[in-house]
Order: structure tokens, then sequence, then C-alpha cells
């Protein structure tokens, strides 16, 4: 790929005896969405630390553009725009006092963006007011339109859905996709939550305990992680009885009445008829979408979050 | 990338933070009480003849030091007093005489080595400590400006904010000591130059009167000095620290100290090398004794130049070269 924007090589970096992040390697290439996922404490954060210069690798290099972070930091970061942990401002200052004191760290011109940034993350009506008045919505916004004042050709966000409700997650995971697809823009989001990649994300890159696990497209890696389904079946303990007998040892009880199968829809029909037949009244039976941790299963090959 | 749009960010913020309204309003209100209590004062004690006024002073002194309780700095400094007095007598001129700017002249002196620097650390500790308390250091610096030119701009902010304060004060105490005392007298013959001999004997030699005004551009200069010394150092202890309350706990310690070292402990020569020390420098510019015998202006003023160097070191180093974890 001699077009990726962002390039993570081999990336190390140890805090004493603790190995945060190991040997993490990745390529973005232009105009994709790339999601970094892992739960907390897996080494996501500290990664975007590296990516962005504000921590130094033991080991490994992060290139923009082709530029070395370490080497040609000021170059570099010309090419991006970021938001890493929280979306933190100076809370004292208006929205357009926060843009226009990191417009002044660019060159001239990123101010003249900003009418059209604030309508872009729909702030244009709150932007007078001081920070410390927004919700966290708000200010994920108002982050996203610093990151964005420098028209940078990468944007790094450090899980934007973080303390977000549904309709905000989902303006953000709108306002993503545009950027990449309109324009061109590559992204790097980081989360802990695989619906959220799922839906917002091209290639997907998981992490645990600070080392790269697997990168694929979204689909592949959802598509190897095993699908279960639910049932909801009374009286509870006969139901269980039955499943047990069709699937032994892949039942999971999840309440009085609810039960957790790891199997798959061609193995379903069966057991809905074998409960029926003992006389089990079979409330619902729903397919239940993968989970991180079901993606975790599968690719450490047993290995729990 | 310009220079100066940094620098303007970095006012903006201390203007913002409202740290120059309360160093305003701190000065106003110090100054105001200074002034009203010397009015007071003045009226109840000074009924007489300053002639006899002082006479009596100086009787008082002598007695202090024939009773012989008086520790060594504290010997040193009436003896010192007891002669100027006596120079003032013998050329007829009233040592008390005031005016608006001999007040602010006075506030120079007294204010260098506690309050001034103080007020400089209100500024100097959270100017780098409050982007990592807040997080936005993380923005600060990835934006496309190397770590030291972000810590420079910073640096000139700071200073340019020592340098109003210590002007603003200088104004405040001029207009305060004018409304109680009269605004004129900057023409004043001001004496300078009194020395004591090392037989701690007062040497009038080199006494010579100057223009007031000229004695108190000196001595505001020597006030910002030192006053910018202490905040270059409180702004290492800001980038070391990364916590205000830390920061400003460590630098008001130090100050404190060096209110207390020379009076407590006044024969422990190595404690001239210390900057805090050498912060009444506009005090002993004109010839009062300083804290420890020896110490001159230039010596003071080298020994804060090494210090602020040294601290601009490490802050530079430091910030420069550690990851940021905020």
């Amino acid at each position: 790929m001699g077009e990726s924007v962002l390039a993570a090589e081999h990336l190390t970096k140890r805090f004493g005896d603790r190995v945060a992040v190991s040997d993490v390697s990745f390529e973005v290439p232009a105009g994709e969405v790339f999601g970094f996922l892992g739960p907390n404490g897996a080494g996501k954060t500290t990664t975007i630390r590296m990516l962005v210069g504000l921590a130094r690798p033991d080991r490994g290099r992060v290139r923009i553009r082709g530029l070395d972070v370490a080497t040609d930091f000021a170059r570099a970061m010309g090419h991006v725009g970021c938001i890493v942990e929280s979306p933190d401002l100076y809370p004292y200052l208006t929205g357009r006092e926060n843009l226009l004191h990191f417009a002044r760290m660019l060159p001239d011109g990123a101010a003249a963006r900003i009418p059209e940034l604030a309508a872009l993350v729909a702030l244009d009506g709150r932007l007078d007011e001081r920070v410390a008045t927004y919700s966290l919505g708000m200010r994920q916004r108002l982050g996203i339109a610093q990151a964005l004042l420098g028209a940078p050709d990468v944007l790094i966000l450090d899980e934007p859905a973080n303390g977000l409700d549904p309709a905000g997650i989902r303006e953000i995971r709108r306002l993503v996709r545009a950027l990449a697809e309109e324009r061109g823009i590559s992204v790097f989001v980081s989360s802990h939550l695989l619906s959220e990649v799922e839906q917002m994300c091209d290639r997907v890159a998981i992490i645990h305990r600070g080392e790269t696990l697997a990168t694929g497209p979204v689909e592949e890696l959802v598509a190897r992680a095993a699908s279960g389904h639910r049932f909801l079946a009374r009286p509870g303990p006969r139901a269980e009885e039955i499943l047990e007998r069709v699937f032994p040892g892949r039942v999971e009880k999840e309440g009085p009445e609810a039960f957790l199968v790891g199997a798959a829809g061609a193995e379903i029909p069966a057991a809905v008829r074998a409960l029926v037949e003992a006389g089990v009244e079979v409330a619902a039976v729903e397919r239940r979408a993968p989970t991180l941790e079901d993606v975790f299963l599968e690719v450490t090959g047993g290995e729990t979050v | 990338m310009r220079f100066l749009p940094l620098v303007e960010n970095e006012v903006l913020k201390l203007w913002k933070r409202r740290r120059f309204r309360l160093v305003l309003a701190i000065l106003v209100a110090l100054i105001g009480i200074i002034v009203f209590a010397q009015v007071e004062g003045r009226r109840r004690f000074h009924t007489k003849d300053w002639r006899i006024d002082t006479q009596e002073q100086v009787a008082r002194m002598r007695n202090w030091m024939r009773q012989g309780r008086l520790p060594d700095t504290q010997r040193r400094w009436v003896q010192f007093e007891i002669a100027r007095l006596q120079y003032h007598l013998d050329r007829n001129i009233n040592p008390e005489d005031t005016s608006g700017p001999l007040f602010a002249r006075g506030f120079a002196s007294a204010s260098s080595y506690l309050l001034l620097p103080l007020l400089a650390i209100v500024f100097a500790a959270d100017i780098v400590s409050s982007e990592f308390s807040e997080g936005t250091v993380k923005l600060l610096l990835t934006r496309p400006i190397g770590r030291r030119r972000v810590l420079a701009s910073k640096l000139v902010a700071l200073l340019l904010a020592v340098g109003l304060t210590v002007l603003v004060g200088g104004v405040v105490a001029y207009l305060f000591g004018g409304l109680a005392y009269g605004y004129r007298g900057w023409g004043m013959p001001f004496l300078t130059g009194f020395r004591m001999t090392p037989g701690e004997a007062l040497d009038s030699s080199a006494v010579r009167a100057i223009p007031l005004w000229q004695d108190a551009v000196l001595s505001f200069g020597l006030a910002w000095f030192a006053a910018a010394a202490v905040a270059v150092i409180g702004f290492m202890t800001s980038v070391l620290l990364r916590s205000t309350a830390a920061s400003m706990g460590t630098m008001f310690a130090a100050l404190i100290l060096g209110t207390i070292l020379p009076r407590v402990a006044s024969t422990w020569e190595f404690q001239k090398y210390l900057f805090v020390t050498n912060l009444p420098l506009p005090d002993y510019a004109t010839g009062t004794p300083p804290p420890i015998p020896g110490m001159t202006v230039p010596f003071s003023v080298a020994v804060l130049a090494v210090w602020a160097a040294g601290a601009l070191a490490v802050s530079f180093e430091v910030f420069a070269r550690r990851d940021v974890l905020a």
C-alpha cells in the first residue's frame, strides 16, 4: 500500500515492567475509516498517544503521509486532526474562542473555516457560549470541528461515542462516514464496542493486552465470530433439560427462563420441535448479534476479555 | 509558523482565566490598606517637630544597642538606621518626609521580596500545569508546532504578565500614595550610596543625591528582575510537577523560607546563593545592609540570573522530551 496516509510500524511502549503496547503495526489508506477495537486498558489510548507524538515509542515509528512523527513532528502534524482520550477544550472560553485559539496555531486561513465547520458539526447556534456550559456531545462535536480546522488528511478519534446518547452516536457515525466518503479523509477510530465499529468502519484491527490479534474488513471478523441464539421458554427447569440434551455443553443459563445457546441457525428448528414436543412453551427464539467478546473468543481461541 | 499568534493565545488565556483581574484586585486592596494604615499611624505618633521625633528615635535605638540583646542581623540594621537618621539630622533633612513618588519607590523595595514574587507565582504556577489538569495539553502539543515553541510562547506571556504586575503595582502605589501625601516630588533629591564599613560603622563617603525618579526606575527594574526570576523558577515547578497546587505550595514555601532564614540563621553564609535570599534587591541598592554581609546588587543579579537560566534549561528539556500522559 504505497498510498497509506497513516502507518504504524512495530510500535512498542513499556511503562516500567509493563508492556502497554507491543509490536503494533497497521496502515490506513486515504478515505478509509479504520477501527481500532479493544477493551478498556488494551493499549488503544497509548497507541494513539504515539500516533500523534504525545508519547515516544520505545520501538517502531509512525509515519503520516510518509513523514516520521519522531523526526518531522511539525510537518507531520500539519496533516492530522485528533481527539485523544476525551474532547478537552478550554472550558472558560467560548466555542468560537477555542476554535480561534487553535486556528492561530495553524497556517493562515484556518480561522476562515470556522463558520463552515461549526455548521458541519451543528454547533453554529451555541458557538458564542462558554464551553463549560456544553454537554458532552457538544464538546465531542466541538472537538471534531477543532480537529478539522487544519483541513487534515487524517482524523484520529479516541472513543468518539463515549458518553453520548444513541442520537449523538448516530450523528457522529454519519459525520465520520461523510468525512471519509465526501472529503477522502482517513479516519482512525478507537472503540470498545463492536457494534459501533461494525457500523462505522471499513476495516478494523483488534487489540488485546497491547497486541493486535487480527486485522481485516469488519464483516470478515464478525462472520468469524460464533453466532448464538437466545431461547425464552418455560417452565425453565424442563426447558434447560431439553436444550442440554439437544446441545450438550453449549447451553448457558441467562435467567430462570432464558438460555443462551451457542448454535447456528440450521440447528434451531430441531431444538424448537424438541421443546414443543416436551410440553415446553417457547415464547421467543432470537439470534444474538456477536459481541466483542465473541470475536475475542474466536480470534484468541478461547481467551475471554 | 509565526510566533506572535502563540503569545496572543497565552495572553488571552491568562486574561480569560481572570488571573490579571485577581492580581490587580490584590494590588489595589493591599496598597490601599497600607496607605490608610500609614496615614493613621503618622497622625498619632508624629505630632511634634520632626527633629525631636527623629532625635527620640535615635536615642531609643542607641539604648537598644547598649542593652546588647539584639540578634546579629538586627544589630546591623539598627546601627545602620541610627547612622542614616543622624546623617539626615546633620543636614537638616526630614527622613520621614514623604510624598506620592517616595511612597511608590518604597513600594518597590517593600514588595520585591514577597508580594511581587507571590503574584508572579500566581501566574507561573498554572501556566503550564493547568493545560495538564484540563487535558488541553493533548491538543496544544499535537498541533504543527514544536513543543519548545509552545513553551517559549508561554514564557513570553508570563514575563509580560509579571512586567505588567510590577508596572501596575508602581502606578497604584503612586496614585494611592499621592492621594495621601501629594503627587509631586519625582525630582526631589534622594540620598543613596550608604555603606557599612567592615568595622560596622556607616561609611557616608559614597553618599550622593540623585533625582528620586532615577532611583525609582532602578528600584522597579530590580523588583521586576527579582519577580521575573521567581516567575521563571515557578514556571519550572509548573512544568515538573504538572499540578498548580503542588507548584504554588513549593514556591510559597521557598519564599517563606527566604524571609525566615536570614533572621534565624544569619551566620549561615551559603544562603546567599539561594534565590530567595537575593530577592530584596531594591532594598540594598540604596545601601541598607543586605541580608548577609557581602551581598551586593551585581552579586544578587548574577545569582538570580544563574537560577533563572538553570530553571529555563530544565523546563525546556523536560517539557520537550517527556511523554504526555495527561
